[in-house]
């Protein structure tokens, strides 16, 4: 049964994606829809054996490591699936709005997105360092070619910076994993755990490869790529690509580190990683404090929020453990929301400058709730999912009196609130006299439709998280990192 | 000192003075040609090294695609007016820097590796243990499809994504605007009627023979967008205004049918991307080799479609 539901994960949408390619334009939607609808079906019975404390294995082609490659699903991989498929669902509704599936626009969009999610659920399974390769650079391309899709310049100019820092990371990551194969013999992740030596050679290798993956993470100061990609690429794009695409980096470099001996770096690097990430919360808020576009305003602070994460390695506990991986799911639909909330303002106001917000919560006061709410929850109040994982991530700092990174994380979430009521302030504001009210709403705006209600859905579940932790800290806490203890 | 030391001393003393001359280099075009050669060059080590798999891609790939797609760009370029095909004067402010880096890593890497010994029980050994039970005779070809036919499916689908890609920003195509060429020239006649059908049966030859020797379906797909790169450049074919049915079944036949036979696998109670025989390999790598060289070639026209030139 795990099997055939693990195949469904990677293949469903890959041929849904096929289908929508050779058949008429008419069966896109349907067959999307339809291949989008089972994702559930085969999430379901893997979440039953990982409550269970088990780990679901799956030897491709029947050729057992290191002749083949492993698909393994433990709590960690399983908790990144449950992200994406709610974020999934709920782009995939605003995408059928804002890219229908039959027209020009939604036949580009439409083949793209379906191998995008077939290629992050493939590494998330995926227990190969080459096979986690090769989908990191589908799941990269995927994302440059989605950004360029609009085909407006400086959404291409993004495109091509983040293609070439892309593959230069790859690169790094490729060297890296020959060497390892080298040295080891085998590419399976935990058998490369088990067989590395701490010699040259290894932190030669390991150091490639987190300099790789740091790339493609966008954390500071190799994020340079980030902010106008994730800002000019269209609303949904740019949603899936802050709650999706740079995690799986993340991800990768989580598992790198505490399953296939990264640690061996020592806690100077350790250190250095959580230095990084602390200089990633400051400059991402600062730097989205003083935006002049929203959309920008959202991609910088998504540098900012990668930084929390970095700051596991340092921590190294099981209660900063818990507090990371919760952090990836809360600020992937508090950001999922805020891109499209963001994304929805843009269109119908026809322009996302700040200025032009005012009075915004009149005719779309949807998307302004929708983007206040996610605010909530990126600013760590309660009740939210963001104030969950940041209250266990500061406990955690303070446990092992770190008082430096408690004071890092403190000063991240009051900067994260200035950026958030900038917005939600300008918004609000009272427009002078009746002259804006001409200019807000130019294209109808106002209505209720599909796009609103996926920024609000996913909104209201980032805050829903909050209420609702306790058992996806339970999940989490099935598949802790070799040696830590719950 | 044997004849072969002699070899890769050259070998390794062309690369390092090719590579200083490609970025040193003054003029755009002697560049390239330049980097062509260099990936000759490599193509040659890779056959010294004793991996003529490798080998075939790099000349193929490496020196052959890519030198037409960067003959093809600055084509565009001079066409355009470009100004940066003009003489440059220094290099830019970081090559310095990142030329010493990537120096001290390869000097690191290759120090440090002096010291490692072969693993006993490493996938490469066993593969070859193993070779008999894929029934395939080339470990090359058994470990892309047989033993780690995921990665090489998801290959497929990083060549389609970068296709869609370029569909997605390419805008408008105007239809038979491509290239003049007087095909009743004797060069033009004899390209097209005697290098065309033979690079059709080396890259049918390299497929058939992937499954027992050095070959398969990324070196025919090469191949094969050779002739397609040939009929382009004479103006054989011109571009259409938007793909057809039978142009997208060729560019995702190579994933379709890595996806349905690694998928129906699952229906029959055996593990995903299990092949049913060495048919299956024929199957998949024909298919494979046609999406190649359909994507690649249109990438190379810049193009949703092809279709035959009226003269």
């Amino acid at each position: 049964m795990t099997t055939e539901a693990l195949a469904l994960l990677v293949f469903a949408p890959l041929v849904a994606g096929l289908v929508v390619i050779a058949a008429p334009r008419r069966a896109a939607a349907p067959v999307a829809v339809a291949a989008l609808l089972t994702l559930p079906f085969g999430l379901w019975p893997l979440t039953l054996v990982v409550w269970r404390g088990e780990t679901v294995q799956v030897a491709l082609a029947g050729f057992a490591p290191p002749l083949g490659i492993v698909w393994r699903v433990d709590a960690l991989a399983l908790t990144m699936l449950w992200l994406t498929l709610v974020v999934v669902l709920v782009v995939s509704l605003h995408a059928l709005t804002s890219f229908p599936p039959a027209s020009e626009s939604g036949q580009r969009f439409w083949p793209l997105w379906l191998i995008l999610i077939a290629s992050v659920h493939a590494l998330f399974v995926s227990a190969d360092l080459f096979n986690l390769y090769v989908t990191l650079e589908l799941v990269t391309l995927a994302g440059v070619a989605m950004i360029a899709i609009g085909g407006k310049p400086a959404a291409m100019r993004a495109a091509m910076r983040y293609l070439l820092l892309g593959l230069m990371a790859s690169l790094f990551y490729l060297l890296a994993t020959a060497l390892l194969y080298g040295q080891t013999g085998t590419l399976d992740l935990y058998q490369v755990g088990e067989r590395l030596d701490d010699g040259a050679l290894a932190l030669i290798a390991l150091a490639l490869m987190v300099t790789g993956l740091l790339v493609k993470a966008a954390i500071v100061p190799l994020h340079v790529w980030l902010p106008a990609a994730h800002g000019k690429a269209p609303g949904p794009v740019s949603a899936v690509l802050s709650a999706l695409v740079v995690k799986v980096a993340l991800y990768i470099l989580i598992r790198l580190w505490f399953w296939s001996g990264g640690a061996a770096g020592g806690d100077g690097a350790a250190l250095l990683l959580g230095l990084l990430g602390a200089l990633a919360i400051v400059h991402g808020s600062l730097a989205a404090i003083t935006q002049t576009r929203l959309k920008m305003l959202v991609a910088y602070s998504t540098v900012a929020q990668l930084g929390y994460v970095m700051l596991l390695f340092p921590l190294a506990s099981t209660a900063a453990f818990r507090a990371v991986t919760f952090h990836m799911v809360a600020h992937g639909v508090a950001k999922a929301a805020m891109f499209l909330a963001a994304a929805n303002l843009l269109h119908a106001l026809g322009s996302d400058r700040l200025q032009r917000l005012v009075g915004a919560d009149q005719r779309h006061g949807v998307n302004v709730l929708a983007f206040a709410l996610a605010g909530v929850s990126i600013m760590g109040l309660p009740p939210s999912g963001g104030f969950v994982a940041k209250w266990m991530l500061l406990e955690a700092a303070w446990r092992q009196q770190g008082w430096g990174w408690v004071a890092v994380i403190s000063l991240g979430s009051l900067l994260a609130a200035v950026y958030v009521f900038r917005v939600v302030a300008l918004a609000f504001a009272q427009p002078k006299g009746g002259s804006v009210r001409a200019s807000v709403g130019a294209r109808g705006g106002g209505r209720f439709d599909t796009t609103a209600l996926a920024a609000l859905l996913l909104a209201v579940l980032a805050i829903l998280l909050g209420f609702a932790s306790a058992p996806l800290v339970a999940l989490i806490d099935r598949g802790l990192p070799p040696g830590m203890l719950p | 000192m044997t004849i072969g030391v002699l070899v890769d001393l050259m070998l390794a003393l062309a690369l390092v003075g090719l590579s200083l001359r490609v970025v040193t280099g003054r003029a755009l075009f002697r560049d390239i040609v330049l980097f062509i050669l260099f990936g000759l060059v490599i193509a040659l080590s890779w056959s010294r090294l004793g991996a003529p798999d490798l080998a075939l891609a790099e000349a193929a790939i490496g020196a052959g695609l890519t030198g037409a797609l960067m003959l093809m760009a600055y084509r565009r370029l001079v066409a355009g007016g470009a100004e940066d095909v003009a003489p440059r004067r220094r290099p830019p402010l970081l090559a310095v820097p990142v030329a010493v880096l990537t120096g001290a890593l390869v000097a690191l890497i290759g120090l440090a590796a002096l010291g490692v010994e072969r693993v006993p029980d490493a996938a490469g050994t066993i593969v070859l243990e193993e070779l008999g039970a894929s029934g395939l005779g080339n470990a090359v070809t058994a470990v892309l499809l047989v033993f780690r036919g995921l990665d090489t499916m998801l290959e497929m689908a990083v060549l389609l994504v970068a296709l869609l890609g370029a569909w997605a920003v390419l805008g408008e195509v105007h239809p038979g605007r491509l290239h003049q060429v007087d095909r009743r020239t004797p060069l033009v006649g004899a390209l097209l009627t005697t290098v065309a059908p033979v690079t059709l049966l080396i890259a049918v030859h390299l497929l058939l023979a992937g499954t027992d020797a050095p070959g398969g379906a990324f070196q025919a797909g090469a191949v094969l967008t050779g002739c397609g790169v040939l009929l382009v450049l004479t103006g054989t074919v011109r571009p259409r205004a938007a793909a057809g049915l039978a142009t997208k079944l060729l560019v995702i036949a190579g994933l379709a049918a890595f996806v349905m036979i690694g998928a129906s696998a699952v229906a029959l109670g055996r593990a995903p991307m299990s092949l049913p025989g060495t048919w299956a390999v024929y199957l998949i790598e024909t298919a494979m080799m046609l999406s190649i060289a359909v994507t690649m070639t249109l990438l190379f026209a810049r193009a949703r479609a092809l279709e035959p030139e009226r003269a």
